[in-house]
């Protein structure tokens, strides 16, 4: 009898301090998983910007250097902003009598190879608000006229000419925009530039020579 | 054994001070996890980028004694290689209000070495090109005895028969 008494008068509720103190811990809980997770999801849609940049990049410079290296000249021109309207002359690889021309030029966000663009995917179709890609920069230069390093500046007038008409630098820079249109999106930009140097080996061969002369 | 039945039935429900320790502690402890798996996420994606660059460079630096060896031949001094006294490329400029973090990189190459022809060796078959990379990510260098990040590029060229 004494027990059951004591029972009855057991208290199994939170007392306040064990209820304000638990509502805090789940608060800093909800509170640090939130940023763990916006953070996590700002570092995949970063990554995911950067990776598609790569991939265009890459694409765009691989390509470029490949047609380069099967041709037998190239004719570079002003084009809109930072960029160049590059002429590619290919050597007809079976008659071996007759050229033919490709011309890549940057297009508003795009590039494009005889007015159709090398990659339909890029700028990606189902960008969110407020995102963007931009060319900033497509540009085929000589070698030592457009380099970060005095070293090639200074070499480019001791080289001969048939070495430097046929080595080009071309830069590819694309921009990645996002600017902050709703509350839990942050503005962010990232430059990235791609860079190769192709030496133009068919400019300085026989069967070039045959052909133009 | 029945001071611990005891015990369980006079507990009440609450948390004590010990369960709120560990509780806090494995909390930290998970996002401190999280939040280091983060930076260094975003520290492999700055590598990759300066990977890359560097790559670039060496590729850059291949095609250029490619077109040397092709059409404009180097001197002697040329061909000897300058691996021990490379020359210095930038390969990152990090902040751009400062030079004080840019990160550089030594480009050398190696002794450039005449192939002969396997079936008449007093003829030269091919020239091999090596070219090397090397540079520190951000927190190392050779004073504290890293090891650099290193790129090897190797290529074969012919001269051109103009």
């Amino acid at each position: 009898m004494r027990i059951k008494k004591i029972g009855l008068e057991r208290d199994d509720g939170w007392t306040l301090v064990e209820a304000i103190l638990s509502m805090i811990i789940m608060s800093v809980m909800i509170l640090g998983l939130t940023i763990v997770l916006l953070a996590f999801r700002e570092h995949l849609d970063r990554s995911l910007a950067v990776r598609t940049m790569d991939q265009y990049g890459n694409n765009v410079i691989e390509r470029l250097t490949h047609k380069l290296r099967n041709a037998v000249d190239v004719v570079v021109r002003n084009g809109p902003g930072a960029t160049n309207k590059i002429d590619i002359e290919f050597l007809d690889p079976l008659t071996l009598d007759f050229t033919t021309w490709e011309y890549w030029r940057a297009d508003g966000n795009s590039i494009k190879v005889n007015n159709r663009r090398i990659d339909d995917y890029f700028p990606p179709l189902r960008l969110k608000r407020g995102e963007a890609y931009r060319i900033m920069k497509f540009t085929m230069t000589p070698y030592g006229v457009d380099t970060p390093n005095d070293f090639e500046g200074a070499d480019r007038f001791q080289r001969s000419d048939s070495f430097i008409d046929a080595t080009w630098d071309i830069r590819f820079t694309i921009r990645y925009e996002r600017t902050n249109l709703s509350s839990d999106t942050q503005s962010w930009f990232y430059e990235k530039e791609y860079y190769n140097r192709v030496y133009m080996r068919n400019m300085n061969l026989i069967v070039r020579q045959g052909i133009t002369e | 054994m029945k001071r611990l039945k005891h015990k369980l039935m006079q507990d009440d429900g609450g948390i004590d001070f010990v369960q709120l320790i560990v509780g806090i502690m494995i909390i930290s402890i998970a996002t401190l996890g999280t939040f280091q798996s983060l930076f260094y996420g975003y520290d492999q994606l700055d590598y990759q980028m300066r990977y890359r660059k560097a790559l670039s460079i060496a590729r850059g630096q291949v095609e250029y004694w490619q077109g040397r060896i092709h059409t404009d031949f180097p001197n002697a001094a040329n061909m000897n290689g300058n691996l021990g006294s490379p020359r210095v490329f930038s390969l990152e400029n990090r902040d751009p209000t400062t030079s004080r973090d840019d990160i550089e990189c030594e480009v050398a190459y190696s002794k450039i070495e005449a192939i002969p022809n396997p079936e008449n060796p007093a003829d030269i078959d091919h020239w091999d090109i090596r070219v090397i990379v090397t540079w520190y990510e951000p927190g190392k260098s050779e004073d504290e005895g890293d090891a650099p990040n290193t790129i090897e590029l190797y290529a074969p060229m012919v001269p051109a028969t103009l």
